[in-house]
């Protein structure tokens, strides 16, 4: 019964209240539609971090990510290879040799991090090889392969085929030197990484900084995320002189963004809302104004209270709920094209996202969650909104408004 | 034994500021099927009578028992459930739902009583007939003349099956025959079902129609008339003094 009257109640003034879902769908399809962006832009920079470089696990000696010594690499990597090939939560696994040096082109010098890596294990751990542009992965038949991001080429201006001399510390802390080939380029969504680091066979720079098979860091990918946790103790339980880190210790900031990122809708749909409360508010009112002897009827013919704020309360949840249920759809609809193409933002300055490490091209997500919140915010949004005029309702005195 | 007593019933607004008596020690008694109007200039606290006895206002001095419960000094939510159960009202402004049929103007009544669908229906159905609208069951208020509407209002009013019906002012915005019209709807249900009348007016119409008229003055009973039984085929009023007790 209350449920049809307020529906009824709502189209007494079918602009009055179409003006008002209007400002609710788009206030609702914009929230959506920016928080699908973040969230687009927050998956992939995450995506592209843990699927491209990090992993989930990584290991090091305890002292290697703060001091990058070349000595200090991984003492007992048989044992650990044996536990990670047993272990059933490690899809994959892969050892890299790392080093700080110098590149050196026949026109300039720059600083990188040489990262020598295990081509068929990388390519099973990691989806850096999708980032190839140019030429040919390390798998090269030329002695020496290198691969180097698009805007340290572009620095040091060489290109696929040219040669460029690589040179380190090694463990005996000579300075040592080898010549590499270019065989291929690459291009990630982060400029400072494509600037700072180039790719090499794990064989080819263990040759020159050790003499025999030494590596500094093994990553894992673990065939959950949750997993990670339970992966990393066990291998700190299990084996002295490394330590094994999850991503998100590796890289904390990387943790904030994907923190943050969950409770962004919370905080786009607070301030829409915030705005779209003072029009339910302003609605509510004007309905309750202009229906005061209506609702001084209701109460007289023996309408209770109770009944008369509920009446009240659920015209502003219907209200709101049917402006935002056109919001939603349209955000659904909106996001199920746009999810698909992406958003290209190169010409909106995108470009420069790349600089942080993020991509040009976004595609918008929008989690169930997101929907779920939204209507949960919505609908105390509406219910607050009401209140005062619920209120303002019941302290009518039928008496004397049915005289009036 | 009378179903409505007021004794005593005063009636101040703004006793702080400039004090409005709007009663004054008002004592009457109203019996089982009566149709009386209460009538007298504007002003004169026909309303705030009506009111009082509708428990819609408080008095400031006295108290009103219906069928031997004292209304006065209910809680509100039981006053509200009193109302709902025992009281219909009809308004001069008619106050339907403007967004219900005739139809479910008279069945929400029953359904904030939680009558069964059935009983409901079976009852509007009835009224609705009874007040010739038959053929208006679909229609909003809109849709219907100002007699239609008032006649709608005391089906709703009827509807659920109050011990009596209080009517302010209901013919006051009606043409001649829309208001006789009414006037015959009223007391065919008066005289049919018992059901008492009290009607606050102006309207001679309704007066002369009434078989009791009380008249007031400054909130107070100047004078309490009742007519000869109608069968007899006599008009005039028989006084039976000021404010006195039928």
């Amino acid at each position: 019964m209350l449920l049809s009257i307020s529906w009824r109640n709502i189209w007494r003034h079918p602009a009055r209240s179409g003006v008002l879902m209007m400002a609710i769908i788009a206030g609702l399809w914009a929230g959506i539609l920016v928080t699908a962006l973040t969230n687009g832009w927050i998956h992939q920079r995450f995506v592209n971090m843990i699927q491209e470089e990090i992993t989930h696990v990584q290991i090091h000696h305890p002292e290697f990510l703060t001091e990058r010594e070349p000595w200090m690499y991984i003492q007992n990597k048989d044992e650990i290879f044996r536990f990670l090939e047993r272990d059933e939560r490690v899809l994959s696994w892969s050892a890299r040799t790392l080093t700080d040096g110098m590149i050196q082109s026949p026109l300039t010098t720059s600083g990188v991090q040489i990262r020598g890596v295990q081509i068929d294990r990388e390519r099973a751990t990691t989806t850096f090889h999708e980032n190839l542009t140019t030429g040919d992965y390390l798998d090269s038949e030329l002695r020496n392969p290198v691969l180097l991001g698009e805007r340290l080429a572009d620095k040091l201006n060489v290109e696929v085929g040219n040669r460029i001399v690589l040179t380190f510390q090694d463990l005996e802390n000579e300075i040592t030197s080898g010549s590499f080939t270019i065989t291929g380029l690459f291009r990630t969504a982060s400029n400072p990484y494509d600037e700072r680091n180039v790719f090499v066979r794990s064989d080819d720079l263990q040759d020159l900084l050790a003499g025999e098979v030494v590596f500094h860091e093994i990553a894992i990918l673990v065939d959950r995320e949750e997993l990670s946790d339970s992966v990393r103790t066990d291998l700190n339980y299990q084996f002295d002189q490394i330590i094994a880190e999850t991503w998100y210790e590796l890289s904390p900031e990387l943790r904030y963004i994907t923190d943050a990122g969950g409770n962004l809708i919370v905080y786009i749909m607070a301030v829409i809302l915030l705005a779209l409360a003072f029009g339910i508010l302003n609605t509510m009112l004007m309905a309750i104004f202009e229906r005061m002897r209506e609702l001084g009827m209701l109460l007289a013919i023996g309408m209770s209270k109770l009944r008369v704020f509920v009446m009240i309360m659920m015209e502003s949840v219907i209200l709101t709920m049917t402006g935002a249920g056109g919001g939603l759809l349209l955000a659904w609809l909106t996001l199920g094209y746009l999810g698909e193409k992406g958003i290209d933002m190169t010409s909106m300055g995108g470009d420069s996202m790349a600089e942080f490490g993020y991509d040009a091209v976004v595609y918008p997500i929008a989690y169930t969650n997101d929907y779920v919140t939204t209507i949960i915010l919505v609908v105390v949004t509406a219910l607050l909104a009401a209140i005062y005029p619920a209120i303002k309702a019941l302290r009518l005195n039928p008496g004397e408004v049915v005289r009036e | 034994m009378a179903i409505i007593t007021t004794q005593n019933l005063s009636k101040i607004y703004n006793p702080d500021t400039i004090p409005v008596h709007a009663l004054r020690d008002v004592s009457l008694e109203f019996e089982e099927g009566e149709f009386t109007t209460v009538r007298g200039p504007s002003g004169s606290g026909k309303t705030t009578l009506l009111n009082m006895i509708g428990g819609l206002d408080i008095p400031n001095e006295g108290f009103v028992e219906i069928d031997g419960t004292r209304i006065t000094g209910m809680k509100d939510r039981e006053l509200i459930n009193f109302r709902l159960n025992n009281i219909g009202f009809v308004f001069q402004a008619y106050n339907l739902i403007p967004v219900f049929t005739a139809y479910e103007n008279v069945s929400f009544i029953m359904l904030l009583q939680k009558r069964e669908k059935s009983e409901m229906k079976e009852r509007a159905e009835e009224l609705l007939t009874a007040m010739g609208l038959s053929k208006k069951f679909d229609s909003r208020p809109k849709q219907l003349s100002g007699g239609e509407q008032q006649r709608v209002a005391v089906a709703r009013a009827l509807a659920s099956r109050p011990k009596f019906i209080l009517a302010d002012e209901p013919t006051a915005n009606l043409d001649t025959d829309s208001a006789m019209n009414l006037l015959d709807m009223m007391e065919k249900m008066n005289k049919e079902e018992n059901v008492t009348f009290i009607f606050s007016t102006h309207d001679q119409r309704v007066i002369d129609r009434a078989r009791r008229v009380i008249t007031m003055v400054d909130g107070a009973i100047d004078k309490d008339e009742r007519k000869s039984p109608p069968s007899k085929g006599e008009s005039e009023l028989s006084e039976q003094g000021d404010d006195s007790l039928s």
